[in-house]
């Protein structure tokens, strides 16, 4: 176990998704400690008290998201549950969807309380189809057990949900992106100003947070901010769900400690890499985020601010272990043919951008490559870096200069030789 | 009122404004492509960029002023950055500027040249896409063309509302498409997307290889299709461009019609019957008076018109709402005594129409209805007992209503059968040829200049009065 | 489309007033569980249905990937060929499907029974390759597990 766990602290079986069950483990306490016992401008300083950060990708924190809401503004407000989990190497919210919905809803209801928000949504990506099925059944037990509707456990609170289904598109992960398409309208993203906690569903205010980040804030408000911040580091507060696949021997979904030390994480919680063969580079936190390689990542532990100081982030959790003998050049065709598929096509510098790192990346891979293919993705993702109306363009750059930064020798060699360096594999067999 | 400073310039102000506002009030040019002052803010072209002092890049027509802010719209990251904008843009844009009609007034074209000027960086092939798509009987598409600014599709949604444009698929496949078995041709004003275009993937088909820009000059006109009295620009050979050898025609011709800006009446927009004024002005000329149906000088044409004039009893005169606040005076001052003039209704809705609507399609077909009305009343045209002599202005008239007796004078530009009807017919120009006002339902005065020379053997109205009001033989 | 209407109704009860538009996606989703595509006439019922305009729903349509035009083979294959599929044996597994139905990504088998879909993350890195089958994830596979599920889609 990577640490203390606040999330993933029962035995998963066939019924414990259900909310017999989830109560038995003192679910919707937390619910009824907020509506009995505190105000809700009191629930947001407790969330913004424990530091709470984002597990979505960007990591800002929760509280300071729900603090632009005016209570009272006289508008509707809205919360949406991201569920779009779409972040190559990230399957962590699903963990959630699956085996415990109900902290998701509490969690909901809560904040929803907090912002005075009538109507919440969970946006689940389209293609999830159990994560989806287990997420609905826990809102009509919900519903059935008078969490969601009018009086909500015999107070005036109120609260109405709706799951939400996707239909394929990464983008929709980006929040405004998410909220285009929860409009029902294709998904493209919206410049700020405005904020959409100004001014997002319907132009209405409204808090997009991600299911992991949601699912905390239950046991926050049962427990106190103090207790959570007791867990983990202080500038990384609390737990993350890391889901671990590629090279590894044990990959699927861990709850770490915030400061856990990485390569303990890897060598003991996960089985280490197949064959024990050296570990090339570990992409952190989803494609977007930048990979460190095995030297870099031997002392870290896995907290934001130590992630961040090495260079890349805790992204959204999505870690991928790479072997050595991995060829990086066809690594980087995989996730460049990603964010060009992916590109909504709506501003200039991604919608091209994508497109011609995916060209470049194609034709080296095909021994078409030239010397200044290199300097030419370097050019493309500086230019895609701030430049963008969401983030998609920057983590496509992003991803490629990381890569880039660290294994340049690798291209350069498959452009002169026309060749990979290592076979161009992608594969590492599983040590049996 | 924050006070804020581009490139140095403290300006101040207003809450709510853009930096994007400010910078064009004072002469800042910050370049665009999607953005434009009658759409929502789209902000995807991202050509805008402008740098502020402490935050960085972004874009400056989605960036709200804010005191003391220190905006930059050529730092070096500004020019490095537009830049590579265009690099973009360009990566899949074809270079065809030759064959291509927007070449010559077309936005990408000078920003190349002002701001990026080098070939492209890339050494890959160019995303291959459709090439004059029919977008409707009107309007070609070139998606290669294409920089997806959605100048178009908002257009569609926000101004004319038909909600005829979209966009199908994503990322660098993306292509503007418009809505299935709706089509844009039912569209009354679909063809101000081919103006919004910065480039030339939206084009007209009337105006399809038919001109270089830079042979045409744009004369300021009124459009004469309705009350509203839209603004407009005649596009039409420069001098010093005329044809000798080729088609000489093109010399006098109207190769199209845009609109001319004009907050007080149409905005930045007209309708697609206002592009159409060849069809109008381009029919079949007169250009020789008649008595009978006999061709004859303008003097013995004049002389018999004033003979039929001075031995009436009564004397009606049909005025012409196609004629300019001008000739409308003349008639009056001139031959106002004399005649009992009523206001004839030039035109009439043609089949197919938009009759009218809350945009600019006003239900009176006519340009200077309100003029007219103005000096001649809101009668209906009608024929008092006794009345000999009716004298007819313009077009649209059915002459089976004149009093079989009555003996007629016609004033008309177009060749028609009743032209040799008429006792007396005498050719006149039209509004291309001559300046002039017209006054629009609202009351608001706008001016037309002459395009063209005018046709041989027409006169303009306003001398004509002049000479039928002459006592004795009077010269033009 | 117009036999789902009681269904959209309910659908609509959920949603606060005002978000027809939101209802384009889950009404398109359930049109096309039910006729397998959604067609031209679905289209243009949805749109006066749901007071939308209908370029609106085609661009839906078209942006999202999930949503087709046309029909499709009765199984779909999806397989998903990121990151984490790939350095698990993704193409490999890929290569031994085509060879087996003799068809290509993007192609039907003239039987009609399968479709052969490539698809990108979806979800399910810890269990990889993976594909889905119409709704349903199938994962760790190997060609001997994919072997013994096209056997039994018939």
């Amino acid at each position: 176990m990577a640490g203390r766990q606040l999330l993933m602290t029962f035995p998963v079986t066939a019924t414990s998704h259900s909310l017999d069950e989830y109560r038995a483990r003192g679910g919707y306490a937390a619910l009824a400690k907020a509506l009995r016992e505190m105000k809700p401008q009191d629930v947001v300083k407790e969330v913004a008290a424990s530091g709470l950060q984002g597990r979505g990708g960007a990591s800002f924190e929760v509280g300071r998201k729900w603090q632009v809401v005016q209570y009272d503004d006289g508008h509707p407000h809205y919360l949406i549950a991201n569920a779009d989990e779409g972040e190559p190497g990230t399957f962590k919210d699903r963990w959630i969807l699956e085996n415990n919905p109900h902290v998701l809803l509490e969690s909901m209801l809560i904040a929803s309380y907090a912002l005075n928000v009538r109507n919440c949504f969970v946006y689940i990506r389209g293609e999830f189809d159990l994560p989806y099925r287990r997420l609905a059944g826990a809102v009509e037990e919900a519903y059935a057990a008078g969490y969601f509707g009018r009086n909500v456990l015999g107070t005036d609170f109120a609260c109405d949900i709706v799951v939400y289904r996707g239909a394929g598109a990464y983008v929709a992960g980006e929040a405004s992106g998410l909220i285009a398409s929860l409009e029902g309208k294709k998904s493209y993203p919206r410049n700020r100003p405005p904020r959409l906690t100004v001014r997002g569903l319907y132009q209405q205010p409204t808090v997009v947070n991600n299911v992991e980040s949601l699912s905390n804030v239950a046991g926050i408000v049962l427990h106190g901010a103090a207790a959570f911040r007791t867990v983990g580091t202080a500038k990384s507060p609390g737990t993350r769900l890391i889901s671990i696949s590629g090279h590894i021997n044990r990959p699927g979904v861990y709850e770490v400690e915030c400061g856990y030390p990485w390569m303990k994480f890897l060598d003991e919680d996960c089985g280490g890499v197949p064959g024990a063969r050296p570990i090339k580079c570990v992409v952190p936190g989803g494609v977007s985020s930048k990979v460190l390689t095995g030297a870099e990542i031997k002392e870290l532990v896995l907290s934001h601010e130590a992630l961040w100081d090495a260079g890349s982030t805790m992204g959204s959790g999505g870690m991928i272990v790479i072997a050595e003998g991995t060829c990086m050049v066809s690594l980087l065709q995989v996730i460049l043919r990603f964010y060009h598929h992916e590109s909504c096509g709506q501003c200039t510098p991604c919608r091209h951008g994508t497109g011609w790192m995916h060209r470049i990346i194609d034709r080296i891979v095909a021994g078409g490559g030239v010397p200044d293919d290199i300097d030419r993705l370097y050019y493309v993702s500086k230019f895609n870096d701030g430049t963008t109306i969401c983030g998609l363009g920057d983590a496509a750059g992003y991803a490629c200069t990381g890569i880039l930064d660290k294994f340049r020798d690798e291209f350069e060699y498959y452009i002169e030789h026309k060749r990979s360096k290592y076979g161009g594999s992608l594969e590492c067999l599983k040590s049996s | 009122m924050p006070e804020i400073f581009i490139n140095g310039q403290a300006i101040q102000a207003r809450d709510g404004q853009t930096v994007m506002d400010v910078a064009r009030e004072h002469g800042h040019f910050i370049p665009y492509f999607c953005w434009h002052p009658q759409l929502s803010t789209a902000g995807n072209c991202r050509m805008c960029l402008v740098e502020v002092e402490g935050r960085g890049l972004d874009i400056a027509c989605n960036m709200p002023v804010s005191k003391g802010m220190k905006v930059f719209t050529a730092s070096d990251d500004v020019k490095a950055h537009r830049k590579a904008i265009l690099q973009f843009i360009t990566l899949n844009h074809p270079v065809d500027c030759g064959i291509c009609d927007k070449a010559g007034e077309c936005t990408l074209q000078d920003y190349h040249y002002e701001y990026n000027g080098e070939h492209s960086l890339s050494r890959d092939e160019k995303v291959r896409s459709t090439k004059f798509y029919n977008l409707s009987n009107r309007i070609l598409l070139d998606n290669e063309r294409c920089i997806l600014c959605l100048r178009c599709t908002r257009f569609t949604h926000e101004v004319s509302k038909s909600m005829a444009l979209g966009v199908e698929r994503r990322g660098d496949v993306s292509n503007i498409r418009p809505v299935e078995d709706r089509p844009l041709s039912e569209d009354p004003y679909s063809d101000n997307i081919v103006d919004l275009c910065p480039v030339g993937a939206l084009l007209s088909r009337q105006f399809l290889h038919k001109s270089r820009v830079w042979f045409l000059q744009p004369t300021p006109s009124v459009c004469p299709r309705c009350s509203r009295g839209c603004s407009i620009q005649v596009w039409h050979r420069k001098q010093e461009w005329r044809l000798k050898a080729l088609d000489p025609r093109q010399n006098e011709s109207i190769a199209r019609v845009t609109p001319l800006e004009n907050p007080a009446v149409n905005g930045p927009w007209i309708c697609n019957v206002g592009r159409d004024l060849a069809q109008v002005f381009e029919r079949a000329r007169a250009d020789e008076p008649m008595l009978k149906g006999r061709p004859v000088g303008i003097a013995a044409a004049l002389d018999e018109a004033r003979r039929i004039i001075s031995t009436a009893r009564h004397c009606v005169a049909l005025v012409s709402n196609w004629g300019s606040n001008e000739e409308l005076e003349a008639f009056k001052r001139y031959l106002g005594e004399v005649f009992h003039g009523f206001v004839k209704q030039d035109w009439q809705p043609q089949p197919g129409e938009r009759i009218e609507d809350d945009l600019l399609i006003r239900a009176d077909k006519n340009p200077n209805t309100a003029r007219a009305r103005e000096l001649f009343g809101d009668d209906a045209p009608h024929f008092p007992e006794g009345t000999d002599v009716v004298l007819v202005w313009g077009e649209g008239f059915d002459f089976a209503q004149i009093p079989s007796r009555a003996r007629v004078i016609f004033l008309n530009s177009y060749l028609q059968p009743e032209n040799g009807h008429a006792d007396v017919f005498l050719p006149i120009s039209i509004q291309t040829e001559r300046a002039g006002h017209y006054t629009n339902f609202e009351g608001v005065v706008s001016a037309f200049e002459p395009c063209f020379e005018k046709k041989p053997g027409v006169s303009d109205a306003e001398a004509l009065f002049k000479a039928l009001a002459a006592p004795a033989r009077g010269h033009l | 489309m117009k036999h789902l209407i009681p269904e959209f109704e309910k659908l609509r009860e959920r949603f606060p007033a005002g978000f027809e538009s939101s209802l384009v996606l889950p009404c398109v989703r359930r049109i096309q569980e039910d006729r397998g595509y959604v067609a031209d006439t679905d289209i243009v019922e949805l749109a006066l249905y749901l007071g939308i305009p209908q370029i609106q729903i085609e661009e839906v349509l078209s942006f999202y990937t999930m949503f087709r035009r046309k029909p499709i083979g009765r199984w779909h294959l999806q397989f998903c060929h990121n990151v984490s599929c790939s350095m698990n044996g993704a193409e490999s597994i890929l290569a031994h499907v085509e060879r087996r139905l003799g068809i290509k990504p993007g192609e039907t088998t003239p039987d009609g029974r399968f479709t052969l879909s490539h698809a990108e993350c979806l979800g399910s890195c810890g269990t990889a390759p993976m594909m889905m089958v119409n709704q349903a994830y199938h994962e760790n596979l190997t060609p001997a597990t994919v072997d013994a599920l096209l056997e039994e889609l018939k």
